[in-house]
């Protein structure tokens, strides 16, 4: 993104708020925060839930937002927003939460309603379901392929690049006079699975040789360590390292374990982490009931031991770094939806295959 | 994709019926088109290329710092040892490889365990220069709550915190000054064996020294058994404690999980230094004092009449060199200590007489006028806080802002001070532990107000300024007080072993060759204090210096480290 894609992109999330812009120069803007932007941009969770507990009138939150990093307003505090800027990050993640489901109505002119003996009919609209989704292609390494496709649920079929053909249409939240929808013939799971099955499909055709390349480095590591360890546990016998280490010219460490007995290291109760925090308020519980439930205790004096500490055995510590391996290297895919929407559309987007 | 398994995310299918049966609530179009754009912008599109820098907007890393990141994820798999030499910014490597993996979303949770004194200056360098939320590690919870945490290793592996680390596993884990894990019968080193890890980056800030069943140890820690079994690979690589065999075959090994960037590489330009040396007479009154200590040293240093250690009286010799003040105290002790009536202590009182007698302070007096004459920013050091003191005092008096810097400072206020140095006084005075961990590169002027005998800590002090970052030329003066032993020591540093043209770094290969039974300083103190004559002490630290040069300009024997570098 851009400087000039950035603040685009500022203005228009700002806009969609209806917010009210104080001050808008070409280098910064400021912006009073209206109450949704302020609770998921603001960081003061805490003024919120005591506003909304003792019911008080809010002080909004005005921010000045600067575009290039030496053209800040003078004597004003700006905030240089970029790509990787950490409120950036949050008004993506408010974008994310508040423009997940949306429904949407193909507008239809006027005259398209008048039949050719100039009657007025009512026009049937196709109930369409968008899914944007995003495919990750994981081991060690990471690329994402997004996706984006459309299921008439009328007739069940499926079209690609979905958003391009909705970017050209007339689009609004309600429904339009004289225009009726068609039923939906197929329910919003089985749809998914039809797309399930087409993304199944389009990544069969995928080049594989990330996924190959990561097995053979997976099989390669496994192997290293299969050998040091059978060799480990064949010297075992006689010990590795007491005849190797007690060496003259290394100095016994001062911080050199003493011989100890065998202990099971302690463990930590943690709380599951129920719900974020976020949900746990949005459904109106108080934040410090939340930081209670789910805080992390403090270890009481009389059980912290510094004596008790164990080390791994080899075989233990062979299990551990296959695990840690797998973790690395072992190729997996994931599928998530971006975001998803009820479309009715009058025209007909063209079956296209890509791939 | 055969085989490989998938997963289809379906929770989306309850919330959108629900509102599909309920009309709504929906969310409007605008924003689903910006929460589209949103993953647009973020999506990797690239398994290989680094995607970090477009979040970086105010960094310019240095073509070695970017081959470097990009090795350790494409060809290390985000295990490696960074060994660069000092002041290429290794942190600034790690900073790019951690951002990296977190910016694919592949590391969360990242654990960084760094020595206690760089907790802080790695948590603000992670947040300010690559916007990564790291904090230092203060409570037991913090473990849990935070996602990126510095903690030093020495609070990490003591109990409860133990449980936790062991506990939780760790995207990424970094270690700094790993060289520190050479030993593997250390219960640091154990301690971080046993922490879950995907990713793992070691960062060792002196070569490995050459040793090689340090190097093994390392290695072992960041791959088990990929340079086999110890005792294979004794027996295919280790010819002698330091010298490696098969060294084309090891070399290739090595190279697959270290990375040693070296400044003659070329790529990284650092401004010049410009080393001066300012003589200085001392009055009468204070030549007086320096040769009563002196002689005073040298008596009780043979005979021991008064059961000093020697210590305590190389201290005093060092003292009076740097000022009057700082012997001062010294003497004062020692007098304390000595029975009621003894007969040294009339000596020291006669010492302490010359001390009073001294109106003039020459050495401070020619630093005013070079600060006067710099006019910019300084640094001055010391060794000794009661020079400090008084230099403060006296600048202060002279209209010169100071302010004092020293090891012990809580690092809070040592960034406070650094923080009233850069934005208000003109001077710092610091004494030698100030040195480390704080970074004064927007300061190109450093005054050695007195010698170190450890040459080590000579380049410390320039190290801090003359760095990766430093725009100007570096001016260094050095005070040096005619006729005395400082001239001797400034002699042999400057002028034997052009001390200060080295580059940082060389100067620790060099004295790892000489492999010298005790320090390059203790070495230094015995000439110095078993000398019975100024002349016979140049000849033996005449011989010294030539040896140091000898090694310096010989080709170094093929070793181990030497061997991965090339």
């Amino acid at each position: 993104m851009q400087q000039d894609q950035v603040r685009q992109y500022v203005e228009r999330y700002l806009a969609s708020f209806s917010s009210h812009i104080v001050e808008a120069h070409p280098d910064y803007l400021t912006v009073k925060l209206p109450v949704e932007v302020d609770k998921d941009i603001g960081n003061r969770p805490f003024y919120w839930s005591w506003v909304e507990k003792m019911n008080l009138a809010y002080q909004p939150l005005i921010l000045t937002f600067a575009f290039h990093p030496e053209a800040s307003p003078e004597g004003q505090r700006a905030e240089y927003l970029h790509l990787g800027a950490g409120r950036m990050q949050q008004i993506f993640d408010s974008t994310k939460k508040h423009g997940q489901f949306v429904c949407m109505y193909e507008q239809v002119p006027r005259e398209g309603l008048l039949s050719s003996s100039g009657r007025r009919r009512s026009m049937p609209l196709v109930p369409w379901l968008g899914l944007n989704l995003k495919v990750s292609l994981l081991c060690d390494k990471k690329r994402d392929i997004l996706l984006y496709m459309g299921v008439n649920l009328h007739e069940p079929r499926i079209v690609h690049d979905f958003p391009s053909v909705l970017y050209r249409l007339p689009l609004s939240p309600a429904i339009p006079d004289y225009c009726f929808t068609l039923e939906r013939r197929i329910a919003i799971p089985q749809a998914a699975q039809l797309v399930q099955q087409e993304v199944a499909r389009m990544l069969e055709k995928e080049d594989q040789t990330w996924a190959q390349e990561a097995r053979t480095r997976l099989e390669e590591e496994r192997a290293i360590l299969q050998a040091y360890y059978e060799e480990l546990a064949l010297r075992e016998k006689e010990p590795e390292d007491q005849p190797e280490e007690s060496s003259a010219d290394h100095p016994e460490p001062e911080d050199a374990l003493p011989e100890e007995p065998e202990i099971m290291n302690q463990t930590v109760e943690v709380p599951a982490q129920t719900a974020s925090l976020d949900e746990y308020r949005s459904s109106g519980g108080r934040i410090l009931d939340f930081l209670r439930a789910n805080g992390i205790p403090v270890t009481p004096r009389e059980q912290i031991d510094q004596t008790e500490w164990r080390k791994s055995t080899p075989s233990e510590e062979r299990q551990r770094r296959m695990e840690e391996l797998s973790w690395q290297y072992e190729p997996r895919i994931e599928i998530k939806l971006i975001n998803a929407g009820l479309f009715y559309l009058h025209s007909t987007p063209q079956t296209r295959r890509i791939l | 994709m055969p085989n490989v398994p998938f997963s289809f995310d379906t929770s989306w299918i309850e919330p959108l019926t629900t509102r599909m049966q309920d009309d709504g609530p929906w969310d409007k179009w605008e924003l689903f088109k910006l929460a589209l754009e949103a993953e647009e912008a973020m999506a990797v599109r690239d398994f290989d290329q680094l995607q970090c820098l477009k979040y970086l907007p105010g960094l310019t890393p240095y073509p070695h710092q970017l081959d470097t990141a990009e090795r350790v994820l494409n060809e290390m798999r985000g295990r490696a040892i960074l060994a660069d030499e000092v002041g290429l910014g290794k942190t600034i490597e790690a900073g790019l490889i951690m951002k990296e993996y977190m910016v694919r979303g592949l590391a969360k949770k990242i654990l960084i365990l760094v020595p206690a004194s760089l907790v802080i200056q790695w948590t603000k360098e992670l947040n300010q220069k690559f916007g990564i939320p790291a904090v230092a590690q203060k409570k037991e919870y913090m473990w849990r709550q935070h996602d990126v945490v510095v903690a030093s290793i020495d609070t990490a592996k003591r109990d409860p915190h133990r449980r936790h680390v062991l506990d939780i596993e760790y995207d990424m884990l970094i270690i700094d000054e790993a060289h520190k894990l050479k030993n593997k019968r250390t219960r640091n080193y154990q301690f971080v064996k046993e922490i879950h890890k995907k990713y793992c980056l070691l960062l060792t800030a002196t070569p490995i020294q050459n040793e090689m069943d340090e190097l093994y140890n390392l290695i072992n820690l960041l791959k088990p058994g990929h340079l086999g079994h110890a005792t294979s690979f004794s027996s295919n690589y280790v010819e002698g404690k330091r010298q490696a065999k098969n060294n084309e075959q090891l070399r290739g090994e090595i190279e697959k999980v270290m990375i040693r960037n070296k400044r003659s590489d070329g790529g990284v330009h650092f401004t010049s230094r410009r080393v001066q040396s300012v003589p200085i007479e001392l009055s009468k009154e204070e030549l007086d004092l320096y040769q009563g200590v002196t002689r005073f040293v040298r008596d009780q240093y043979y005979t021991g009449s008064g059961g000093f250690n020697s210590l305590a009286l190389i201290t005093l010799q060092r003292e009076v060199c740097s000022s009057k003040e700082a012997a001062f105290m010294t003497l004062y002790n020692m007098h304390q200590r000595l029975p009621e009536g003894s007969e040294l202590r009339e000596q020291i009182l006669e010492l302490v007489e010359l001390i009073k007698r001294i109106e003039t302070h020459s050495k401070a007096a020619k630093t005013v006028e070079l600060i006067q004459s710099i006019n910019d920013k300084v640094i001055i050091f010391t060794e000794y806080r009661a020079t400090q003191n008084y230099l403060q005092k006296y600048l202060h008096d002279h209209g010169i802002t100071s302010v004092p810097f020293r090891g012990g400072f809580k690092r809070s206020k040592k960034d406070w001070m650094t923080d009233l140095f850069q934005n208000r006084a003109q001077v710092l005075i610091a004494t030698e532990a100030g040195g480390e961990g704080i970074n004064l590169q927007f300061c190109n002027q450093v005054i050695n107000y007195d010698m170190p005998w450890n040459p080590m800590r000579v380049e410390q002090r320039i190290g801090r300024v003359h760095r990766l970052g430093q725009q100007r030329d570096v001016h260094i003066y050095n005070l040096s007080t005619v006729g005395t032993i400082e001239e001797h020591i400034l002699n042999l540093l400057y002028e034997k072993i052009d001390l200060f043209e080295m580059v940082i770094g060389e100067l620790d290969d060099i004295v790892e060759r000489l492999s010298l039974t005790q320090t390059l300083e203790e070495n230094l103190v015995q000439i110095i204090m078993d000398s019975r004559s100024p002349g016979e002490m140049a000849v033996k630290l005449d011989n010294m210096g030539q040896a140091i040069r000898a090694i310096r300009s010989a080709k170094p024997s093929r070793t181990l480290a030497e061997a991965a570098e090339q």
